[in-house]
């Protein structure tokens, strides 16, 4: 392939990313239950950090400032790249992924380009308002510099990426039952859980352990601790862990997709 | 040149069963109950470049299922398939680079945004260049008058001008072969001859072979040259328009009106329906089997479907005419309609295909159950 056919093979799903940022941003109000919400969740878990840390220094070595940063940092994954499940679901359950497979595009490619065009904005909108809520909340994040926050900014994005591959794994056992929305409930609540809601530190060590060979940490703890707590080298090991994931789970949607496509089943007009 | 090819297409799909009552929703759960359904049993036929094929059958009869097959989107469960030269189930991706794809009930067009931005979109897909393709689009737009619903959110367009939007993305890309499936389904009538217009000048001028469905009978008369009946999954009609219109035009339904009751039989021909002076002492129009003695009682008034292949018309108006004083006397030609609807309405392939072949004796509701073949004198 010519360098120039590569480009125009590219440019399709540069091209699906745009429509779909343009589609996103047709109202400002697909902006605001998010918006609203997340501002709501940080205020909320800023009060309980602040009732939790009430004559203590730091609880399984962070302080409350860290701990409010890491929840700010943890939620714009969930926050931006958290639902691209339910839109995946109802084009499998509708039968109009069927009718996507008669363009010469990549499925699982044309689906990235659809989600990541929605959840960038929706990322970057909720990164700034976490910005600004942060400064409101907690002052200046600990131990400041502008190397970890394009660290977190390339860590979130990362981040990203992989939620959509676990989540179009997930999306994809419709080919095989009628009914998966519980596996993603479970894959969600587990996220939550595991690195959201709280950093793995304050989880039991072996829940810790357990997290360690889960992707679960790379969705949210990886950008959260990058923000706060991690070191160079340690934000280096943790993007590297998100990356070997997300490969993973590249390589399993690609698995799910060849073994599942072939079972699609569609009646009627 | 043949440009689709397909050898005893098969598909079957498996469906669970729901069953009735709380407790065998229970056991469902444990064990739950599958059938097979045979959508499409054993399907051939082959499309020739350029021909503008009308592939019809009744609800559930195949037709999307085939086409879905024959793009690539489902896998046969046996037989196969070529489009272009390409084998569609393993070679989707290839093959959709030269097909098009229109399917009315569901759309190509992203809903909150213009129709613009889809074409633009389509255009990096297919991998136009970007030249070619706003040249394209300008043709398109000009030729399907698109001009003022380019920049309007797709969600406010009437559905007829978004199915014209919908067939114009489709051609962009030049495509080779076009799908339409069921493409005016809820248009009105104007918005139905427009798109048939459309669709027409499209094969003219754009080359490319087209591959309908339909349930109107009237797009199928305007576009087509050849049709394709499928009906419970099997093919049951595959001949020329020319031949279908023929004989729905060698039907002929004749009818009567008499100054006086007249009382006579015509051999070989029974009446559809009569209006019969002397049956419960009062007239009334009624289907000739239901009505007691019909071919034997006094009529004003009656009905013929006559086969001109097999009764000669003359003959008929001329034996009509000796029994009595004639009031009125219309000949009209069979729709095409009902030609297909005699085959929609047959409950297996086997007899579908049986009511699609031409008869060769008198019309189809004739009560004699003796059917002569060859042309027929009336005395």
């Amino acid at each position: 392939m010519t360098a120039s056919a590569a480009v125009r093979r590219l440019g399709k799903y540069r091209e699906v990313a745009r429509m779909s940022a343009r589609n996103k941003l047709r109202y400002r109000g697909n902006f605001a239950g998010s918006m609203l919400t997340y501002g709501l969740f940080v205020y909320v878990f800023s009060r309980i950090w602040a009732a939790a840390y009430a004559g203590k220094a730091g609880i399984a070595g962070y302080d409350y400032s860290m701990s409010v940063w890491y929840f700010i940092i943890a939620e714009v994954s969930v926050f931006g790249f958290g639902r691209f499940f339910w839109n995946l679901a109802e084009d499998l359950k509708s039968g109009q992924v069927a009718y996507l497979l008669a363009k010469p595009y990549g499925f699982i490619g044309y689906h990235f380009a659809q989600a990541m065009g929605q959840g960038l904005l929706d990322a970057g909108v909720i990164f700034l308002e976490g910005l600004a809520a942060g400064l409101i909340l907690a002052g200046l994040p600990p131990n400041f510099m502008l190397w970890r926050l394009a660290l977190v900014m390339v860590s979130l994005l990362i981040a990203g990426c992989l939620q959509f591959f676990l989540q179009m794994s997930i999306a994809m056992t419709a080919f095989w039952v009628e009914e998966n929305a519980a596996f993603f409930w479970i894959f969600q609540k587990l996220a939550l859980v595991v690195g959201t809601l709280l950093p793995l530190e304050f989880l039991p060590l072996w829940a810790q352990t357990a997290a360690v060979w889960t992707p679960l940490p790379s969705l949210s703890y990886a950008p959260g601790r990058i923000a706060v707590a991690a070191s160079p080298g340690e934000s280096l090991v943790l993007m590297g862990l998100q990356l070997a994931w997300l490969a993973a789970a590249t390589l399993l949607s690609r698995l799910v997709f060849m073994a599942g496509h072939r079972k699609i089943s569609i009646q009627g007009g | 040149m043949n440009v689709i090819e397909a050898e005893g297409l098969e598909k079957t799909f498996t469906t669970r069963v729901k069953p009735e009552g709380l407790k065998a929703s229970f056991a469902s759960l444990v064990k739950p109950r599958m059938r097979e359904v045979a959508a499409v049993k054993g399907v051939s036929f082959e499309v020739e470049s350029g021909e503008v094929l009308a592939f019809l059958g009744p609800n559930g009869a195949g037709k999307s299922t085939t086409i879905k097959m024959l793009t690539g989107i489902l896998a046969p469960s046996a037989g196969k398939a070529r489009v272009l030269g390409l084998d569609p189930a393993k070679e989707r991706l290839e093959l959709s680079r030269y097909i098009g794809a229109v399917f009315g009930q569901r759309s190509q067009l992203w809903f909150h945004l213009p129709p613009a931005d889809s074409f633009r979109l389509i255009g990096a897909i297919y991998e136009i260049d970007e030249s070619d393709r706003i040249w394209r689009q300008a043709e398109l737009v000009e030729r399907f008058g698109l001009a003022p619903y380019m920049d309007v959110p797709v969600r406010k367009l009437s559905l007829g001008e978004r199915i014209r939007c919908e067939i114009a993305a489709s051609l962009l890309p030049c495509p080779q072969v076009l799908f339409l499936d069921e493409p005016t389904i809820g248009l009105d009538v104007i918005a139905k001859r427009e798109i048939r217009l459309l669709l027409a000048e499209a094969a003219e001028v754009d080359d490319v072979t087209v591959f309908l469905t339909s349930h109107d009978i009237g797009d199928i008369e305007k576009l087509c040259k050849r049709a394709i009946i499928i009906h419970h999954g099997e093919v049951v009609v595959d001949e020329s328009m020319k031949d279908l219109r023929h004989r729905a035009l060698a039907r002929k339904l004749v009818g009567v009106k008499y100054a006086e009751p007249v009382r006579f039989q015509i051999d070989g021909l029974s009446p559809v329906k009569v209006k019969a002076a002397d049956v419960a002492g009062a007239a009334g129009i009624a289907g000739a089997a239901g009505v007691a003695g019909a071919g034997d009682g006094a009529w004003t008034a009656a009905s013929f479907e006559v086969d001109t292949r097999c009764h000669q018309l003359p003959d008929l108006i001329r034996a009509l005419a000796e029994k009595g004083e004639i009031l009125d006397l219309t000949v009209e030609d069979e729709p095409l309609e009902n030609i297909i609807a005699g085959i929609y309405g047959a409950q297996s392939g086997a007899e579908a295909a049986a009511a699609a072949r031409p008869r060769t004796a008198s019309a189809p509701a004739a009560p004699q159950t003796t059917a002569p073949a060859g042309e027929k004198a009336f005395s």
